[in-house]
């Protein structure tokens, strides 16, 4: 039960701190407006920061976001929630919505905290870490991630003890277990809906095994092995820990698939796959990484030479959809498929498999706005009013949508997306200024 | 002369502390010269410590200070200042090269996702685009010259005339063109359509009047004599301009495939896509072309893109839906239609998936095969043959006797950009113009308060486009919005003296700032301030070490060098 | 050449502000050692360091000289990569002319979050010049 109701306006609501949120937030920023982003987890940057390199470029994606996430947390027109969800968005009168924020305590105070990590070694709590998509664990009281923003420690009062052995350590006394959630009222011109996507969950096909055989991971998972900021010094298999040599990626998990509801492409999964290969033949020069697929799609600026490049360096691509997983028993696993080329059933061996999941939609913007007006289009994405004049237009107007809560999308096009959302926004609220 | 300066030596809350005495540092460096004050304080970069400092360097008119903390990274930034843009009103020039404005979007008809059709689109926007004072739009224009940079562009523009005033008799206008002896192929109808001398393209097009190709015009003059509105003393003007800032929308060309290219110009019935959505649109009921009625299509993908032998090493990316858009549409609307699609693999990515399984519901058969083995077209009799080795069915070779053959054509850069030269614009390998940076910049160029966007950027979808180009817009104008430029001051300063105009700090300039002046009676180098970025890639390049960086000149640099050393 | 401190050698790092700084940086932050005598300068762009001050360093009693390169994140554009190395090169030429090993001025790409990798660099720079130090 929040203590307080705190009331404040601004002139943009931004949700969702990830790269499109970011972006459009700065874009409005830059033009003099003061912007509220409301992120949900407790650090800006969105799945970007947690990649590893971007393709076709091979960009260190920290390093690039970064400077971003600095960008906007510095900037003086910009205020930054985290921990906090929209709980609901009604227009007030014809200029103004009103917005209810909650914000969850973190249950340190953010302005002392110097990310000294004291507390972190303090707690004896170990429970899986979300950040690391669980290939790891983490403590009750932790910074989120190294490069996280802001760079605060957090107590994850659900797994808590209560043990006390963090305020104990804590060098400026910023843990205060007594924070409350605070709810806010908020006066708002317009906003924009920059929520991001979600994963597929590979539990939803038994027959590839997920979940029960332990050397199948998800593409994700495999991205934070690959990344700066990685659980591992190295590439392991789950089960036990060998460093793999013969890597399968199953292309098309969840997406072009409508026995699991998911019927378009997930657009971005051909090219990460093909970045991860080439990661991996450059971490592990031993190893023997194939790619089974049904299309391509290297359809953007550079895609296509990428994808000669990853043929170049010897990834195998072999078309043939992966109809089903079995599991040895010294946990290696047997793929079977088949062979567009030889036009027969086979079976390929491997000691590591990665599920290249798709992008699903996020669709809890909807539930923000009264029953129905936010519209999602048939796909669960926010329904664009106009895609091809207007595309970040949605059904209500003054809100505008960005990134990949619209559709399937990789970062170039994200960014572009938030862009237009923001050229969008700012003609609006000058318009009605 | 001596310097104030005051020391502070943070503990860190233990992170320095419990690894280094600060005490002893502390006394270590007290009795410095030059040191006014020492403290050391518990975290340095917190409220209350920076107030100490403020009051500290004010009340003792302190010279410098040093802080002797943890990351000066996370907290340099608190003793700097911030920069920021702000607001609104920018006026804008339109210069398009056509008499027409639309571009390739008019062109097309029947559009994916909302069913409007190319036109409808590009008359609605124009009709907004009208409603707007601070719009100038010059038609028939191109950019032929540019001085200036950033803030300050002049741009010379020769515009070409129309032929026609400004009120035109609308009644009269029919009967002129009926007149007109000269008939040329309809580049708007892709070729497939003839035109005259006198025209416009489509009734709702904008600007309303229509104009006379005065290339092929034959001067007969029956036009004049029917339609007073018809002015052969127009001449061609040139317009100047200033600019605060520029942005390139100038699109792209569609490929068109050589003689012979899967039997292109050599059998009748071999046409691009775009003149195959166009001939859809000619026809109802039945579709007919060149006198035959129209069964059999075969399509084959990838023509002028994903190419093992020529430039285009790129996919085109619209193309794949595109083509299959209009198969669907073209069975919907005839009648015994089938299609046959030759694919090297479909990308009908993101939610156009849905197009790929709706045409394979409809009956549509798809073949594929490698790029090393492309389909093969034919003449067997009077039969037109596309062959393919089908790698679906395990390389079985299968033919198709075509009635039409469309050429799946991608994107290719627009052949005649003089105007990107004009402007220095860098061109990726695939001779597309290249942004700075793909993921964190890319709507800019490398030349200052130029952006880019759309198809002159890389093949991409008309909703694509519209998002680059809000984005291209929304930057533009942050160029422009304050009315003033605000810059860095860390620029190069050159030391004229010494300089011998040798060329290699031009040459190294990724951002051409240099240029050479003349000094009385010297040439030498002169960095233009508003472009100089501060990188300081000319400074080793200089065979005289003339040139210094503002804040890192060699006096700067060395003393640091020899403080450190101790 | 300057007495060689015995635990560790001194190093100048030239380093830039928005891409080598923060990795530098955050190796600090991350609490990971490397050698002490290890002093970085700040600079816009790898591409613009002088080989005046390369060979001021030496002259100064530095042992070696790192260039935390840029590489293809570097803001300022593609040349920087190849400019660097040219002035790597061209330095070389003055050190040797100068009878200075080469093998005392070291480049490598460092990314804004390679702090490990910095790490490293240091302490196998610092290896090598422990153990080559001609006296």
């Amino acid at each position: 039960m929040p203590e307080k109701i705190i009331n404040a306006s601004y002139d943009a609501l931004v949700i969702g701190g990830g790269i499109a949120g970011g972006e459009a937030a700065l874009n409005l920023a830059n033009n003099g407006f003061k912007v509220l982003i409301v992120e949900k987890d407790l650090s800006i940057g969105g799945k970007m920061i947690l990649l590893s390199k971007v393709f076709p470029t091979l960009d260190c994606s920290a390093c690039i976001t970064t400077p971003k996430v600095s960008e906007i947390s510095r900037h003086p027109g910009i205020t930054i929630f985290t921990g906090s969800e929209v709980k609901s968005i009604k227009r007030k009168s014809e200029t103004i919505f009103e917005a209810e924020v909650i914000k969850t305590p973190r249950y340190v105070i953010g302005e002392d905290c110097t990310g000294c990590q004291l507390c972190e070694q303090a707690c004896p709590v170990l429970v899986h870490d979300q950040f690391q998509y669980n290939l790891v664990g983490r403590k009750a009281a932790y910074i989120p991630f190294s490069i996280a923003s802001p760079r605060v420690a957090a107590i994850d009062i659900e797994n808590c003890t209560l043990c006390g052995a963090c305020e104990k350590v804590c060098p400026t006394k910023c843990i205060d277990f007594t924070q409350k959630s605070e709810e806010y009222h908020l006066d708002i011109k317009t906003v924009i809906i920059a929520t991001g996507f979600k994963l597929f969950d590979p539990l939803m096909i038994p027959r590839y095994g997920y979940g029960i055989y332990k050397n199948i991971i998800t593409s994700m998972q495999m991205e934070r092995q690959l990344a700066p900021t990685r659980p591992y010094n190295t590439i392991l298999r789950p089960g036990d820990g060998k460093v793999p040599d013969r890597i399968a990626y199953v292309l098309c998990t969840g997406s072009r698939d409508v026995t699991v509801g998911n019927p378009i492409c997930s657009q971005i999964c051909c090219m990460y796959s093909i970045k991860q290969a080439q990661l991996l033949m450059g971490a592990l020069p031993m190893a023997d990484v194939t790619i089974y697929y049904i299309n391509i799609r290297s359809f953007g600026k550079g895609f296509e030479e990428f994808y000669d490049q990853a043929k170049g360096m010897g990834v195998n691509f072999v078309k043939g959809k992966i109809g089903k997983i079995r599991e040895k028993e010294d946990g290696n696993l047997i793929l079977r498929y088949e062979d567009i080329n030889e036009n027969i059933v086979k079976e390929a061996e491997h000691d590591m498999v990665v599920l290249s999941v798709g992008v699903l939609p996020n669709t809890d913007s909807a539930a923000f706005f009264p029953d129905g007006e936010l519209k999602l289009d048939p796909f669960s994405f926010v329904y664009q009013s106009d895609p091809l004049s207007s595309p970040s237009k949605t059904s209500i107007e003054g809100v505008f949508v960005a990134g990949t809560a619209t559709g399937p999308m990789d970062i170039p096009d994200s960014i572009l997306s938030a862009g237009a959302s923001s050229a969008e926004a700012i003609s609006y609220l000058n318009r009605k200024l | 002369m001596n310097k104030k300066i005051g020391i502070y030596i943070c503990h860190c809350g233990g992170n320095i502390s419990d690894y280094v005495d600060v005490e002893k540092v502390k006394q270590s460096v007290e009795n410095e010269d030059g040191v006014f004050l020492v403290k050391t304080t518990m975290f340095a970069c917190g409220d209350a410590n920076q107030k100490e400092m403020v009051d500290d360097i004010k009340k003792n008119e302190l010279d410098g200070v040093v802080v002797a903390s943890c990351s000066p990274k996370l907290h340099l930034i608190t003793f700097r200042a911030a920069i920021e843009l702000s607001d609104m009103g920018c006026p804008v020039t339109l210069i398009e090269r056509e008499h027409f404005i639309g571009g390739r979007v008019a062109q097309w008809n029947l559009l994916f996702t909302t069913s409007e059709t190319g036109k409808e689109v590009v008359t609605k926007l124009y009709n907004e685009l009208i409603e707007r004072d601070n719009i100038t739009l010059l038609t028939g224009s191109e950019v032929i010259a540019s001085a200036g940079s950033i803030g300050d562009f002049k741009l010379k523009i020769k515009k070409t005339p129309r032929y026609i005033k400004e009120e035109c008799h609308k009644g009269k206008l029919q009967e002129a063109i009926n007149v007109c002896p000269v008939v040329v192929a309809d580049s708007f109808n892709f070729d497939i359509t003839e035109r005259k001398a006198i025209y416009h393209n489509f009734p709702s097009e904008y600007p309303q009047e229509p104009v006379i190709d005065i290339k092929n015009c034959t001067r007969c003059g029956e036009c004049e004599k029917i339609c007073p509105s018809v002015d052969f003393s127009m001449k061609e003007e040139t317009i100047e301009i200033n600019v605060g800032s520029v942005l390139m929308a100038t699109g792209f060309d569609s490929y068109t495939p050589s003689e012979g290219e899967f039997g292109y110009n050599h059998f009748e019935n071999v046409v691009t896509l775009p003149q195959f959505k166009r001939i859809i649109e000619l026809n109802d009921k039945k579709l007919i072309f060149k006198g035959k009625e129209i069964k059999n299509i075969a399509y084959i993908y990838c023509v002028g893109s994903r190419q093992i032998k020529g430039e285009n090493k790129y996919c085109s990316r619209y193309c794949c839906t595109s083509a299959i858009f209009a198969a669907i549409h073209t069975k919907s609307k005839f009648e015994n239609i089938n299609n046959y699609h030759f694919t090297r693999g479909i990308r009908t990515y993101g939610k156009q998936e849905v197009l790929y399984a709706e045409s394979l519901k409809k009956g549509d058969i798809y073949l594929q095969s490698y790029e090393d083995d492309p389909p093969v077209v034919n003449q067997v009799n009077n039969k037109i043959l596309v062959r393919i080795n089908d790698i679906l069915t395990a390389k079985k070779e299968m033919s198709v006797e075509a009635d039409l053959i469309v050429l799946v054509t991608g994107m290719v850069p627009r052949a005649d950009n003089s105007v990107a030269s004009l402007f220095k614009l860098p061109k990726g390998r695939d001779r597309f113009f290249n942004e700075i940076h793909m993921k964190l910049r890319p709507v800019e160029t490398v030349i200052d308060g130029i952006t880019i966007c759309g198809a002159c950027q890389g093949p991409k979808n008309i909703m694509e486009s519209v998002n680059s180009a809000l984005s291209a817009a929304a930057k533009s104008f942050s160029y422009v919005s304050k009315g003033e430029l605000e810059l860095e001051p860390i620029i190069a300063k050159i030391e004229k003296d010494i300089c011998t105009w040798c060329r290699a700090c031009a040459e190294a300039c990724p951002f051409d700032a240099i240029k050479m002046v003349k000094d009385e009676k010297k040439d030498v180098a002169a960095i233009n301030n508003s472009v100089c970025k501060g990188c300081g890639m000319c400074l080793p390049v200089c065979p005289s070490d003339a040139i210094n960086l503002i804040a890192y000149s060699n006096r700067e640099i060395e003393s640091m060098i020899d403080a450190l050393a101790g | 050449m300057a007495g060689i401190n015995v635990k560790s050698a001194k190093i100048l790092v030239f380093s830039t502000e928005k891409i080598s700084d923060p990795a530098i940086d955050m190796a600090g932050l991350l609490k990971l050692h490397y050698p002490p005598t290890v002093y970085t300068i700040s600079i816009p762009c790898s591409s613009g360091v002088k080989s005046r001050w390369i060979l001021h360093a030496f002259e100064k009693g530095f042992d070696g000289v790192f260039i935390a390169a840029d590489g293809s994140d570097c803001p300022y554009g593609e040349s920087c990569t190849e400019k660097t190395g040219k002035i790597i090169g061209m330095t070389h030429e003055l050190m040797r002319a100068k009878d200075i090993e080469p093998a005392r001025l070291r480049m490598a790409a460092i990314c804004s979050v390679c702090s490990e990798s910095f790490v490293k660099q240091m302490k196998s720079f610092n290896e090598y010049l422990l153990k080559n130090s001609n006296n």
